[in-house]
Order: C-alpha cells, then structure tokens, then sequence
C-alpha cells in the first residue's frame, strides 16, 4: 500500500459532487432560514421576529418602520387587525404567545419615523379610486406607496371624515393619526361627488382605475372579480369585495400588486410571487423555555418586557452541538453550497479545504437537526470527489495516514492463541487503544484467553477509518481486502472490538460477527483486575457508538458495576459531540480540534469515562482527569500521554512484547551502532510539528553515510537533511560520546534544488 | 538578465560545510512544490552543492506557501 502525492496544481479534471436535484434536496433539509411563525402567518408579510427584537431593544422608531412597511394606514390595522399571526406564536405551546398588537401600537405611540419624500420617480400611468371603503383607502394608500399619481373621488369633503366612515369604530385619536396621514399623501382628492357613479366618465382620464366594492356594484349590478387578484377583467376595474381590517389590507395590497401588472399590459395573473401566509417548515426548540404570561403593555418598559418575552424563533440545533460548525460560522445549507463550488474549482484557490477537512465526519449534526441534515456525509463526500479528481492535497492527512500503514504494516500482528488450531474469537483493540494504553491492551487480551472458551486470536491493526475519513478510498479498499484476508486466515472467528469506532467500521465492511468488547465482558463479569470504587464521573459517548443504544447502555452498566456514579451530561448518547479526533480533524486542523475538545469538556467539570481511547487521550491532554472503561477494568494506569512518537513505539513495542510472552518469539531488536538523545525542546517540538524519532533516527543514518552536515557557527550546532518520501526533514544535533543529542528537527514539503 | 529571486540568505560566512570542510556562500537554489517552481538565493556548499534551509524559513515562508499552493 502506498499513498501518493498528487503531481501538480494544475489539473483540471472535475466530477461533480452532487446533481443538481440531490444538491437541492440536501440543501432543503435545513429549514433556517424558513419564516418564524409569526411571520409565516401573517399575510402582509410583517417581519414580526424582527419588530419585537426592537421592541425589546427599546428601538421603536425601527419597528415604526418595519411596522409601516407593511401597510400605508398603521392605526387602522393595530387596531382592527385580526392578528392570525398571535394565534401562530411557538410560545403558545408553552404559555402565553406574545402580545404582537401591543407592540405594534407600542411601535406607534413611541416610535417615530424620518420626515421626508420618496425619492423614487412617480410613475407614467396614473391611477383614480372612486368611492371610499376601507379597501380602497388602503389601496389608495398602497398606490401612492408605488408612485401612481394617484385621484381620489369620494362623496366625503374632508380625510377626517373620509377615515371615519371606511373604518366606522376607530378611536378619535386613531382616526385623526389616519387622517393626518392621508393628508400628507400625494392624492389629488375630488371631494363631495356624490353620487361617485355619477363621475364615471373622468375614468377616461386614467390609466388604472380602482373602485369601492359598492360602487363598483352600483355602476356594474351583478358584477364579480377574481377575488385572487382584485380584478374584473370583463370591465377593467380594480375592485373586490372584503370583510374586515386584515382582510381589506391584503385585499389592497393583491389589488395593488395587479395594478403594476395591468400598468405593464401584463395579464394580473401574471409572476406575481408568493403572497399572503405562507406555511412554515421552521423548528424551534422550546428546551429551557420558561412558560410565560403576557405583560400587560402600559409603556415603554412594559412593551419592552413583553417583546423581551419573544425568543426570536430560529433553528440552530446543529450550530449549538457543533464546534466545528461554531468555528466557521455556517449553518450546513450554506456550507454544503460552498463545498459544492469548491469542489468543482477548476483553477484558483479552494477556500474550503479547510473546512472540508475540519470536520469530524462524527454525525453529531445528523442526529440533531429535526430533518437530519448530514454535514459529515458531505464533507466525506467532498474528500472522496477531490481525491478522485486529484485535487485533495496529501499533507493535511498524510501522516495519519502513514500512521495507518504503519499499524497495519511494521506494526501489524494477527495470531491465533497460541495452543489452539481454530479461534472462536479475534480480539481487535484498534489502533488508539495499542498506540495510548497497550498495557491495557495486553491485561484485555490475556483476560479473553484464559476466561473465553474456544480460543481467541489476536489482531494488532487499524480498521481503516483513517484511510476512509481522509476520503482514500482506494487506500480504504486495499485495507478492507487486507483485513478480510487476514480475517479469514483466521479462519473467520467473531471479532472482539475494543473500540466502538472499530467496531462500526467493520460492520460496514461486511463482518457481520462482532461484538464489543464491553458486551463480553458483560457475559462474563468483570476480571479481578477490576476495582470497584465509588466516584462520580460524566460519561462522554463515542461518536464511533451513535445510534447504538445497545452498546451505549452496556457500558453504563458496566460503569455502574465499577462505581462510577454516571452523571449524564448535555449532548450525551447518539447526542454526543466529538473529541476532536474523528474525521481526522486532530491533524487537518488543530484549532478546531480543541475547540471540539473543550466543548466536550466543558459539559461538565467531572473527570471524564470514556469507552474511545482517543477520546481519553485528548481529554487527558487537555489536562482533565480522564480513563477508559478498560482502564478501570484491567487496573492499569491512566492520564498518561504518550507523545507521536511513543505512540509508535507503544504499538511496536506491544506485538513484541506479546510475540515474545506468546508465541515465543524473540524480535532481534536492531542495533544502529549509535545512540540518540533528545533535549526536552526538541521532543516538545517534534511533537508538534508531526515529527518521527522515526525520521530523525533515519536522518542520522543517513548523515553517516554521506556526511552531510553544516556547522552554524552561532549556534555551534550541526545541521543535517534527508528526504524521506514526500518530505525533507532536518535535525539541529550535536554530538555526543555514542552519538548525537539532538536540539531540534523540523521539515518541510517543498524540493529544494540547486539552480544553475 | 536579472531573474527574480523569492528569497535571499547570504550566510555571511557562518556556516562551514562538514563534508567539503569550506564555507557556504550565498548561491542559486530552488524551491520545487506540485509542479511550482520558486527561484531563491540560500547558503550553498560550492563544492558539494549542499543547499542549507533555515528552520525560520522552513517554518515561516516556506510553510506558508506550501499551504496556498495546497489549496490550489
Ligand atoms: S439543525 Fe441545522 S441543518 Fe438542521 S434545520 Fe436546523 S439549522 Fe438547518
Ligand atoms: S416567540 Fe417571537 S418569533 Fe416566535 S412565534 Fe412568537 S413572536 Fe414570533
Ligand atoms: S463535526 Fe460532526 S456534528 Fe459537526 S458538522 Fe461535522 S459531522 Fe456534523
Ligand atoms: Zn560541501
């Protein structure tokens, strides 16, 4: 097996991700962006959410203004409307839904709004309404809104008692308001025709007319309009027939809306776009909602109070599980449309990369969206198409990968119990378990043979998640191909997983026989390495386990059987978030890493069980106290973490020593004729920047060999090189009796070359 | 002609070669990433040709450039 780098920047195949239809499915999965339910049902399209976020912000001039967008006559609607959008409040579920109309008033008595004209062109058509009703005073109002120069013929002589008979009941204070407003309105009003039949003719004069509903069935007896679009086609004639303040309101604005159509010669029926309610697919979580009472609106801190109420109905039940999504910002939709450009760059920069690698493919996201929007999927996904086209750089998942084939290389053993012809068993302790706490790896296997019978084998591997999460796919493949073969050389036993990861990686590659290990240890009750000791804990869930209630609810009982008193935290069972390992983000992106890492930690302030080894690690590294299940089980000590480097070496050092206790075999350990030693700073460093005693050791033999090395005269030190695959690593040493003591390594992927 | 160098180090004749026992000089190296090639000035063997990188520009620039080219 080996892994390649890719040969150029410059390639220009491309595969799409997803077809269009597919792309759209998944986006429409997330409903963020879907209207609250307020807004969804209110049919003049009020922005309720944001008016009450002012409201409670004590901005009312702003929610005069998103009040006043909606409507050319406020008093009127705050009074009359019929408010659908107060039955459709989420908070009714729990208590009291707010009280929208008070803040609409609220917004009237304290907000004001800027003096001062449209800027925007009237129109070429001009517009006459002839007779008054509250639907043609609010479609008046709602065409001078759109510019029509605009005549009004009514049997009333003033816009105070024009208010007062199309909204019969307004309070005086309101109807003065309304009629202020109209009068500051660029109508030109032809006062006292009466009857406003007996000025028909003047319709010859406009280009759009509109009439009341009496009028218009006075003039044409037995007249009907498509109610849709406030139309009589047959005459020409913008008109219908409403009930009601709400009802007259969107009845003008349907009205209005086709005036533009008829001005452009269009058919009314023609593009006109969503209108009126619409139904709403949003999901809001009520967890941690206090049920409420309204506030009985009386000034302005009240109205703040009661707008306070509102939680501002939204969805962000993946954003609040997700680091990774915390750190870039984006809510999934988003996201999966920027990796489905990114992927399909041909030239130029991938933003998204990033991203893309970041993410712990661990399903978290899955299990919390109400429509199981599947981020990971896509970020997988998005890996296998950019390594199929040759455009997913190697570095970010090289050494991981690596790590891979060393573990099912150099480091792979697969072995029947010694004694016995056919295993019943194969214990599978995973690649984190050997390379973190292979004494507990060894206590684990020892326990299998001697308590299960039919013999159990034994394989020292990696199930190939890493080839599968750094979208490998070839890579995967071979692993697969591998693992069954040794598998069946095996002669096909059940596998014993010790880790859930492991466990669900090798479920989907077929093997069908395979238990945890937990449930064994269930079967046969724990070993006598076991302590019981009474501590609370909070349990952290493996992502590896989501969806697996059996496995989940067999290590709380074993936890219980130990003493551990399992404080459930937030975001715990197929909820839980990942450590930071999964989909390799540990290496493609250490920021978000810890971010992951610290959400988990930051649930609770108990040391931590988990049943994933690189979950205890990472949470042993961030300085938790933090221990497998296993652990505990087989006694052995915990919080240690090993560095890269001792995590190979663990994994070597465990096949040998078992090979040795085992099988009887003997591992010549190799002598390199020199020794190596390592100044704290140097280990520190190494570490972090991903670098093998591995690698220096192989520098070093090659320094012998050519004797290539610089002397810095500042430091008095000794520089050397050597390029090892797809990288030139360097080591700063000096030496020493039996050999080198080395100060610092590092390395880089670029060539260097001489030039002539 | 005066070709473009990305980067220049003159060792100022403080690093000896331990091979060819003589001190590097500022010489003509290139940076060669994914099919890119980067023009530089760096401390050169003239002898053996062996060309020294710094851990601060291995670290630094060098990195750096790596990763946009990555993302290319
Ligand atoms: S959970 Fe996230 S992806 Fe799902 S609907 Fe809500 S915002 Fe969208
Ligand atoms: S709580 Fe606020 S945003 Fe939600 S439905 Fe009620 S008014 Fe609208
Ligand atoms: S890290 Fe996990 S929860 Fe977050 S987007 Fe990726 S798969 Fe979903
Ligand atoms: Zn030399």
């Amino acid at each position: 097996m080996k892994i390649e780098e890719r040969q150029s920047t410059h390639i220009y195949r491309q595969k799409r991700m997803f077809t269009k239809e597919e792309l759209e499915a998944r986006e429409g999965l997330c409903v963020h962006e879907q209207p609250p339910y307020c807004n969804a049902a209110c049919p003049l399209k009020l922005d309720v959410k944001a008016m009450a976020a002012a409201v409670a912000a004590g901005d009312f001039d702003r929610a005069l203004a998103l009040y006043e967008k909606i409507t050319p006559f406020p008093h009127i609607l705050a009074l009359g409307c019929e408010a659908p959008c107060e039955k459709n409040c989420k908070l009714r579920e729990l208590g009291e839904g707010i009280a929208i109309r008070e803040l609409e008033r609220s917004a009237l008595a304290y907000g004001s709004k800027p003096r001062g004209g449209s800027l925007l062109r009237k129109k070429q058509q001009n517009a006459a309404v002839f007779g008054a009703d509250l639907f043609s005073l609010f479609l008046a109002g709602e065409l001078v809104k759109k510019r029509y120069p605009m005549s009004f013929y009514c049997a009333q002589g003033d816009c105070l008692s024009l208010v007062k008979d199309c909204a019969p009941g307004l309070p005086e204070e309101a109807a003065e308001a309304t009629a202020r407003l109209l009068s500051e309105l660029d109508i030109d009003f032809k006062w006292g025709c009466e009857p406003e039949a007996a000025y028909w003719e003047e319709r010859e004069k406009y280009a759009l007319i509109a009439a009341a509903w009496d009028t218009a069935r006075q003039l044409y007896p037995g007249l009907e309009t498509d109610e849709a679009v406030m139309v009589c086609r047959e005459h020409g004639l913008i008109t219908g027939s409403t009930g009601g303040v709400l009802d007259s309101a969107f009845g003008a604005k349907r009205a209005a809306l086709s005036a533009d159509r008829i001005a452009q010669h269009l058919d009314p029926g023609n593009t006109r776009g969503e209108e009126g309610c619409v139904a709403t697919r949003l999901y809001t979580s009520l967890e941690g909602v206090e049920p409420s009472g309204r506030i009985p609106v009386t000034d302005r801190d009240s109205a703040e109070r009661e707008a306070g109420r509102c939680i501002q109905c939204h969805c962000d039940e993946c954003i609040k599980g997700c680091a990774y999504l915390q750190h870039y910002k984006k809510f999934p939709r988003i996201l999966t449309r920027e990796i489905y450009n990114n992927v399909s760059i041909i030239m130029g920069d991938h933003m998204m990369n990033k991203p893309i690698n970041a993410c712990a493919l661990c399903g978290q996201c899955s299990v919390l969206c109400p429509n199981g929007y599947d981020m990971g999927e896509v970020c997988h996904i998005a890996r296998q198409n950019m390594v199929s086209t040759g455009k997913m750089p190697l570095a970010p998942h090289e050494f991981a990968l690596m790590d891979m084939l060393f573990s099912n290389g150099e480091a792979f053993l697969s072995r029947k119990q010694p004694g016995y012809d056919k295993c019943r068993y194969v214990f599978f302790p995973g690649c984190q378990a050997t390379a973190i706490a292979p004494a507990t790896v060894r206590e684990a296997y020892r326990d299998l043979c001697r308590r299960l019978d039919g013999g159990v084998a034994l394989m020292l591997g990696c199930c190939g998640a890493i080839g599968d999460w750094a979208g490998r796919y070839e890579l995967y493949g071979e692993t697969v191909d591998f693992l069954s073969e040794k598998l069946e050389e095996l002669g096909s036993p059940e596998i014993i997983a010790g880790c859930p990861s492991c466990k669900k990686q090798l479920l989907s590659q077929g093997c069908e026989k395979i238990r945890g290990i937990w449930e064994i240890l269930e079967e046969l009750g724990l070993p006598e390495t076991a302590e019981f000791r009474q501590r609370p804990m909070a349990l952290h869930d493996a992502c590896g386990a989501r969806g697996d209630a059996q496995t989940q609810e067999s290590i709380r009982r074993i936890a219980a059987k130990l003493g551990c008193q399992i404080q459930d935290t937030a975001y715990s069972g197929d909820q839980a978030p990942c450590c930071g390992y999964g989909g390799l983000t540990q290496y493609t992106n250490r920021e978000v890493a810890r971010e992951m890492t610290d959400k988990c930690l930051g649930r609770s302030r108990l040391p931590y069980l988990s049943y994933c080894m690189a979950c205890r690690d990472r949470f042993a590294r961030e300085g938790r106290e933090s221990v497998h299940l296993l652990e505990l089980v087989y006694g052995s000590a915990a919080q240690q973490c090993p560095d890269i480097s001792a995590k190979r070496y663990n994994r070597l050092g465990l096949k040998q020593q078992l090979l040795k206790e085992l099988w009887g075999e003997e591992v010549k350990a190799v002598d390199l004729g020199f020794e190596v030693e390592y100044t704290p700073e140097a280990e520190e460093r190494m570490d972090d920047r991903m670098i093998l005693k591995s690698d220096v050791i192989q520098v070093l033999q090659h320094l012998r060999e050519s004797g290539e090395a610089v002397l810095e005269e500042d430091t008095g030190l000794f520089v050397t090189r050597e390029r090892l695959g797809n990288v030139t690593f360097w080591v700063k040493y000096s030496e020493t009796e039996r050999g080198y003591l080395v100060h610092s390594a590092y390395s880089h992927r670029m060539k260097v070359v001489n030039r002539l | 002609m005066a070709d473009k160098n990305y980067y220049t180090i003159d060792p100022e004749g403080r690093l000896t070669c331990m091979k060819c026992r003589c001190k590097l000089q500022k010489g003509k190296a290139k940076f060669m990433y994914l099919d890119n090639g980067f023009p530089v000035e760096l401390p050169v063997c003239p002898q053996c040709g062996f060309v020294y990188v710094p851990e601060e520009l291995a670290l630094g620039k060098v990195l750096s450039v790596e990763k946009a080219l990555e993302d290319k």
